[in-house]
């Protein structure tokens, strides 16, 4: 099996193919417009986010705030934007440990010894067959709601679907021409793994964990409308749905403001993935006849 | 002089697949051969011949289940007898795109083995320049990525590889597969300014017989992971002493319309390792097959200088295969 | 030992190309896979197409199936099978015609067969024929137990068996030509002998055209009665077999010869090779596209090549061609 055959993206032929579409570009713009939001809160929100100021509740938006205010007169452009901190600030890690996590397993268990393999798979095949919510929900009532906990529950809950993806392209390129070239030369087992197999297996587990982002974040907000999982008063996107939908008919533009940008960053991560994914395959069409 | 390489008696069974899985099908059995400093020694055999599993066998990417693997007169055994070897002996993979790591560069993949065994690389920009230029490969190359490589290339980056911790050995595996007529010369004049200059010895692995008259000194045929016959490279071409040998010299497409071969010496194909002949298991398809050959398996014995042959009727081979090798 | 099939004089063309030119459309540029490439094989007769990689044999193989793949667009010329243009045909009309009036025998015949489906079984859905003529056939392309061999599945053949069931395929559809695009490549050395002999046994009953496509030089002296050498898209030599040879005109085509190991003599040391690389396809240089490398360039050979046919059965696309 070939597989320089298939060119691998440099990073200059991988950054044109993404923006070259469409979706690529858009969630790109979205993906960059969040990132900013959420890295440069505490100098671009206009209010402090949990201030309270009773006199000013459910203003609509006006000039003075942007998006208008919630029950508590507290400044929704303000709650939205720290809420995109949290949001993925909370997708991010718990996704970049669980891909970090998951990355090493399915290498180890790809490449390692088969008994080891035996082991690591039994135990990505039982924690895969817990179902995520409750899993999620028993987790939180033993350890109780908070962002750590959620970061735990989704860790755990993600590693085996990334490990077994990894394993799996580790597996078939075990056996692969490069890989029996540099047993040859007398490369060890690490160097193997960390330079040869990982950079090669990483691509498509990297379109996954962009898909699993918006997956994410739209968990936490689940769950912190539920009051399961951001404590208030910090701001969440889901908490701020949550306290808006009780005054659903006062101030409908609580649950608007918060519900925007909860569709957009998800969008906008979903459209990423898909655009990676397209950037990332090897080029086929029109196969070279000569 | 010590060989820098023998092997004695070295067998490979490989474990059937599925269902077969408790038997061991023999795919190497008992073979012997030397390749002494700064010699030239070419595994022939088509496929089902072992020859593949021969050169991952001696560079240890494949388990042994008998006989000995000698490099410089020490055996390969233990793990440090195979550092040793792997630090001092390289191998050239038949799909010389494949065998280089598709993400790295090749200024990279050249410097690699030193970086693999320790040594120091105080300019590795150099080094890598260095051994390009030892292949006729401009230094630009070190930045390109194996995919961008065309097929020469992409070998000589292979050789420029396996030359980097100046190994006293190189196996090359069908070194000239997969690239044109044009080009082979490239690869093969390399190897022969190698072994003139630096005293290279070279196990080479393939069944371009072409390519064996140039560059081999000596050859070594294989049948069904058997030696069915050793000795210089022109008195086997010349007298072949073993029928498969002289078929297969026979065999070959001659570029010359004027000299068409009018019938082929050899019939059906090579059996199956899971149904392996009795007897001398190439009777099935011998030209001179007789009673005897179909219940006694011949053994190796020598039928000149240097030379030996698997056959019940080598001797009288040697003035038979002067009447095959020659055009009608 | 057999002599080369002498050159019929004025034969029918079975299947004609005409001022080819077959181009893709990619990143860099167009490709220009066949510039302008014109050849005939009349009936009975074997043509040799000869050339390394990268000279468009194999999109001429595809063209004479009206085979190209979607990324490719004629823009000149025509394919003529019995007068009709191939590429010109509506769908239907070409699908009725490829496989059965034009067969192609493939590189590797493991790829050509469905593996989950019996020999047989799909001989019998492609051709139509009876279990009996099928038996026949695959007797005559030297399969031992034909009956057996019916039952069998693709992957429990041997590779010179495979290739051997995929000409039987094409034989038994009775085609008027037969391509066969490097037919023993994938093949051991013993197989491949056998494999060239069948094909020229064949010759004796089968009364088309065929057509071998190879870089192998060996395959091309000992099957074919005319040869054309192909380089970066073009027919640069046609002529008979022992001319192409023995008498090669063009400076390419003896480069090429003079290259092959077979040919050279092993006590001469070094082997030649020939300089350089083939032209970048999308950038192709004004005039000669061999001219960079050949020994003999002259000034001219930047300006376009005129084919010359020093014999009324040879042509040479070189300045030096008339000579």
């Amino acid at each position: 099996m070939s597989f320089a055959a298939d060119a691998p993206a440099t990073r200059r032929g991988l950054w044109r193919a993404l923006v070259a579409g469409p979706m690529g570009l858009a969630g790109l713009i979205l993906v960059v417009v969040f990132l900013t939001m959420a890295l440069l809160a505490p100098w671009i929100a206009p209010y402090d986010p949990v201030a309270i100021n009773v006199k000013a509740k459910f203003l609509t938006p006006s000039s003075a705030h942007w998006a208008g205010t919630d029950h508590l007169g507290r400044d929704l452009l303000s709650r939205v934007i720290w809420g995109a901190r949290l949001a993925l600030g909370i997708a991010i890690t718990s996704v970049g440990i669980a891909g970090a996590v998951g990355l090493l397993l399915g290498l180890v268990a790809g490449y390692g010894p088969r008994w080891l393999d035996a082991i690591l798979v039994l135990i990505f095949d039982s924690m895969s067959s817990l179902p995520m919510i409750f899993f999620a929900l028993a987790v939180i009532t033993v350890l109780g709601p908070g962002t750590t906990t959620l970061i735990l529950v989704i860790v755990a809950v993600s590693v085996p679907g990334y490990a077994r993806l990894i394993r799996t392209q580790t597996l078939t390129m075990t056996g692969a021409d490069f890989i029996l070239a540099e047993r040859a030369m007398g490369a060890g087992p690490v160097r193997i793994i960390l330079r040869h197999l990982l950079p090669n297996v990483v691509g498509p587990l990297v379109i996954l964990i962009c898909m699993d982002i918006p997956v994410v974040i739209m968990l936490e907000a689940g769950l912190s409308y539920l009051n399961l999982g951001v404590r208030p008063p910090a701001p969440s996107w889901g908490n701020i749905l949550a306290e808006g939908y009780t005054s659903l008919r006062q101030a409908p533009h609580v649950v608007i403001v918060a519900g925007i940008p909860l569709v957009l960053a998800t969008l906008g991560f979903t459209f990423l993935g898909e655009g990676l994914r397209d950037a990332l395959d090897p080029r086929g069409a029109g196969r070279r006849w000569t | 002089m010590t060989p820098v390489l023998h092997l004695a008696n070295l067998s490979v069974d490989l474990p059937g697949s599925g269902f077969l899985s408790r038997l061991r099908l023999p795919v190497l059995c008992d073979v012997s051969l030397s390749v002494a400093r700064g010699e030239s020694v070419a595994l022939v055999g088509e496929s089902g011949s072992g020859k593949t599993t021969l050169a991952r066998a001696v560079m240890g990417l494949q388990p042994t289940s008998g006989g000995t693997i000698a490099f410089e007169g020490e055996a390969v055994g233990d793990r440090h007898g195979l550092a040793r070897l792997r630090r001092a002996a390289s191998m050239m993979f038949q799909d010389a795109t494949a065998s280089l790591s598709p993400r790295l560069t090749v200024g990279y993949l050249v410097t690699e083995p030193l970086r693999i065994h320790g040594q120091p690389l105080p300019d590795p920009d150099r080094l890598a320049r260095d051994l390009l230029a030892t292949v006729g490969l401009p230094p630009a190359m070190a930045h390109r990525y194996p995919h961008e490589l065309s097929g020469g290339q992409a070998r000589r980056v292979g050789v420029a590889r396996a030359l980097a911790l100046r190994p006293r050995l190189v196996i090359a595996d069908e070194p000239t597969a997969g690239l044109d007529v044009s080009v082979q010369a490239e690869v093969l004049n390399l190897m022969a300014d190698l072994r003139a200059d630096i005293g290279l010895a070279y196990l080479i692995i393939t069944h371009n017989l072409a390519l064996v008259r140039h560059v081999a000194d000596r050859v070594v045929v294989l049948y069904l992971g058997r030696v069915v016959e050793e000795g210089p490279t022109k008195q086997v071409f010349a007298r072949p002493a073993h029928p498969y040998t002289a078929s297969l010299i026979a065999a070959e497409p001659k570029p010359d319309p004027r000299r068409r071969r009018a019938d082929l010496a050899i019939r059906g194909e090579v059996p199956s390792i899971l149904r392996r002949p009795q007897g001398c298991e190439f009777h099935t398809r011998c030209p001179i097959v007789q009673d005897i050959c179909r219940h006694a398996a011949p053994a190796l014995t020598a039928t000149g200088p240097g030379r030996q042959a698997r056959c019940h009727f080598a001797a009288n081979q040697n003035q038979q295969g002067e009447h095959h090798a020659m055009e009608h | 030992m057999t002599p080369a099939q002498p050159v019929p004089a004025q034969p029918v063309p079975a299947l004609s190309v005409e001022h080819l030119s077959v181009g893709y459309a990619a990143p860099g540029g167009t490709v220009q896979a066949l510039r302008d490439v014109s050849l005939a094989v009349a009936k009975g007769e074997v043509l040799g197409i000869m050339g390394e990689s990268g000279c468009g044999k194999s999109t001429l193989a595809a063209a004479m199936m009206n085979l190209l793949p979607a990324a490719a667009r004629v823009t000149a010329g025509a394919v003529r099978l019995n007068g009709t243009d191939l590429l010109r045909l509506p769908r239907a009309q070409m699908r009725a015609l490829r496989g059965r009036a034009v067969a192609m025998v493939f590189q590797d015949p493991m790829t050509a067969f469905n593996p989950v489906l019996t020999v047989g079984r799909q001989l019998h859905d492609f051709t139509g024929a009876a279990p009996a003529a099928i038996a026949a056939m695959l007797s005559r392309v030297g399969i031992p137990d034909p009956d057996r061999a019916l039952a069998r599945y693709p992957h429990e053949l041997s590779g010179g068996m495979r290739q051997r069931v995929a000409i039987a395929a094409a034989l038994l559809m009775q085609p008027q030509v037969l391509i066969a695009d490097e037919p023993t490549t994938a093949l051991d050395v013993t197989m491949e002998a056998q494999i060239i002999h069948l094909l020229r046994d064949l010759r004796a009953t089968f009364d088309g055209a065929i057509v071998i496509v190879t870089h192998h030089l060996g395959v091309i002296a000992e099957l074919c009665d005319r040869v054309a050498v192909m380089y970066a898209g073009e027919v640069v030599e046609v002529g008979p077999v022992d001319a192409i040879f023995h008498d090669a005109r063009h400076p390419y085509t003896r480069a090429l010869l003079a290259c092959d190991p077979a040919v050279v003599d092993p006590s001469s040391g070094r082997l030649p090779a020939i300089g350089g690389r083939i032209p970048d396809l999308a950038h192709l240089p004004p005039g000669c596209a061999f001219a960079p490398r050949c020994a003999v360039a002259l000034p001219e050979c930047q300006t376009p090549v005129p084919r010359h046919s020093p014999t009324p059965d040879r042509t040479v696309l070189c300045h030096r061609g008339a000579a």
